[in-house]
């Protein structure tokens, strides 16, 4: 190797760049070459130089500390542009899914009313079949009135203790209906209170407990076994109407009632 | 990748070579405020790239953006050649050969030195400084400034050359930087 060749060489064998070859080469002719040996001196030094810490240039605490804060900034950007991204997504989605969501709203409403209607109405069956079989054991067990009274202010205070509310006890003599007194009975798992009237030795039990669900003014009607049940939900009072009365004049009791 | 894995993973490869970006932004643009302006506009491009990071070398990766960026930024704020073609001669600061001895005690004044390198035209200063300061290799070297490996030796031998002469003859006024 030359001078020429070892001058070519010398930044790339000094910047371990070279192959092994090469720098066996330029090492062997810088042991012979004073000159070259100097542009060696001479590169190292400069390198030295430029090597040395105070010519590195060091950002301030205070800039990396803001740098930290940009790409932080920008990180939650671009968070945030994904989640209206996905947002967006999901409202145009929502605009296809509208018939296909109404249609199966509408299918699930019907279905849970018709089974809530089901269910209402055995409810209600089985209510009517209490009440129809407590207004016969009353005729049949000669147990009719726990409380032989006409006397409304009798009747009603006997009430108390016994249940968890306070009956109203209408006096409709006036109208021809005659209280003969008042009982306890049980319909629908709950002590309930039964009030007895009477017309031309026709008995009527009306059964009376506090109405929890919605009230229902229009009167039903029903016949079981030779007997009328009517009932209806009050604002504040459940009244089952059972008797062997005909129909048109349970319905006027039945009014009477609801009126009080 | 969710946001917030790229955040960590960013602040966890890319992070930790500020000192470098800032370093090369400084020495490509000479100016303490326009390297922070240069080194900002850099890692925001660079986190909006990070999903392109594949594990590489991260700092290479880094100050590529960087050099890149500072390019853009120079030729937007300063209406002058940026760059001296690699086949124009550089011109000589000095006629005669710098004495070694001179060179050696000149190279101790550190203040010569910096002067020297800021002097020293842009091309050849980004190879100098990606390799004696960030130790990046040629290659590294020929991917950031995106040029052949041979121009990146050649303009290493140039620059180093050119800072050779110019600190023996520290007195030698203005160099005709970026007149080309």
């Amino acid at each position: 190797m030359n001078c020429d060749d070892s001058r070519t060489y010398l930044d790339a064998y000094l910047d371990d760049e070279l192959g092994v070859a090469e720098s066996l080469g330029v090492q062997k002719h810088l042991i012979l070459c004073a000159d070259c040996r100097q542009s060696q001196q001479e590169q190292l030094a400069l390198r030295s130089a430029l090597r040395d810490p105070e010519m590195y240039s060091q950002p301030s605490d205070d800039f990396a500390r803001r740098i930290e804060e940009v790409v932080r900034r920008a990180a939650r950007q671009e968070a945030q542009s994904e989640r209206s991204a996905w947002f967006e997504w999901l409202r145009l989605g929502t605009f296809r899914w509208v018939p296909a969501a109404a249609a199966v709203i509408v299918v699930a409403t019907m279905g849970v009313l018709f089974v809530m209607n089901r269910m209402q109405g055995s409810h209600e069956q089985l209510i009517a079949s209490s009440v129809l079989a407590g207004h016969i054991r009353s005729l049949q067990a000669n147990h009719l009135v726990d409380v032989p009274s006409s006397d409304r202010h009798t009747v009603k205070p006997w009430f108390q203790g016994k249940l968890d509310f306070s009956p109203p006890v209408p006096d409709l003599s006036e109208l021809g209906w005659n209280l003969i007194g008042g009982r306890l009975d049980y319909v629908d798992g709950r002590p309930v209170a039964a009030l007895i009237y009477q017309r031309r030795m026709h008995d009527i039990n009306v059964f009376l407990w506090p109405n929890r669900g919605s009230a229902d003014d229009s009167i039903r009607q029903e016949d079981a076994q030779g007997y009328q049940i009517l009932h209806w939900n009050g604002a504040e009072t459940a009244y089952w109407v059972v008797s062997d009365l005909n129909n048109a004049e349970l319905l006027s009791l039945a009014r009477a009632l609801r009126g009080h | 990748m969710t946001s917030q894995e790229k955040l960590c993973g960013f602040e966890e490869r890319i992070s930790p070579h500020l000192k470098s970006a800032y370093n090369l932004a400084k020495w490509l643009t000479r100016s303490h405020e326009d390297a922070e302006d240069v080194v900002q506009e850099a890692f925001l491009r660079a986190f909006a790239a990070f999903e392109s990071f594949r594990g590489e070398e991260a700092k290479p990766w880094l100050l590529t953006i960087v050099r890149n960026t500072a390019m853009t930024w120079l030729k937007r704020n300063r209406n002058t050649a940026v760059s001296i073609g690699f086949e124009e001669p550089l011109e000589d600061p000095i006629e005669r050969s710098p004495d070694p001895e001179e060179i050696l005690m000149i190279s101790s004044d550190r203040e010569q030195v910096r002067r020297a390198l800021e002097q020293l035209p842009l091309d050849f200063r980004e190879a100098v400084v990606l390799r004696e300061m960030e130790g990046l290799s040629y290659k590294e070297i020929s991917t950031t400034i995106g040029v052949p490996l041979g121009t990146v030796m050649s303009r290493l031998s140039r620059g180093r050359d050119w800072l050779k002469r110019i600190l023996a003859n520290p007195k030698s006024a203005s160099p005709k930087e970026e007149s080309a």
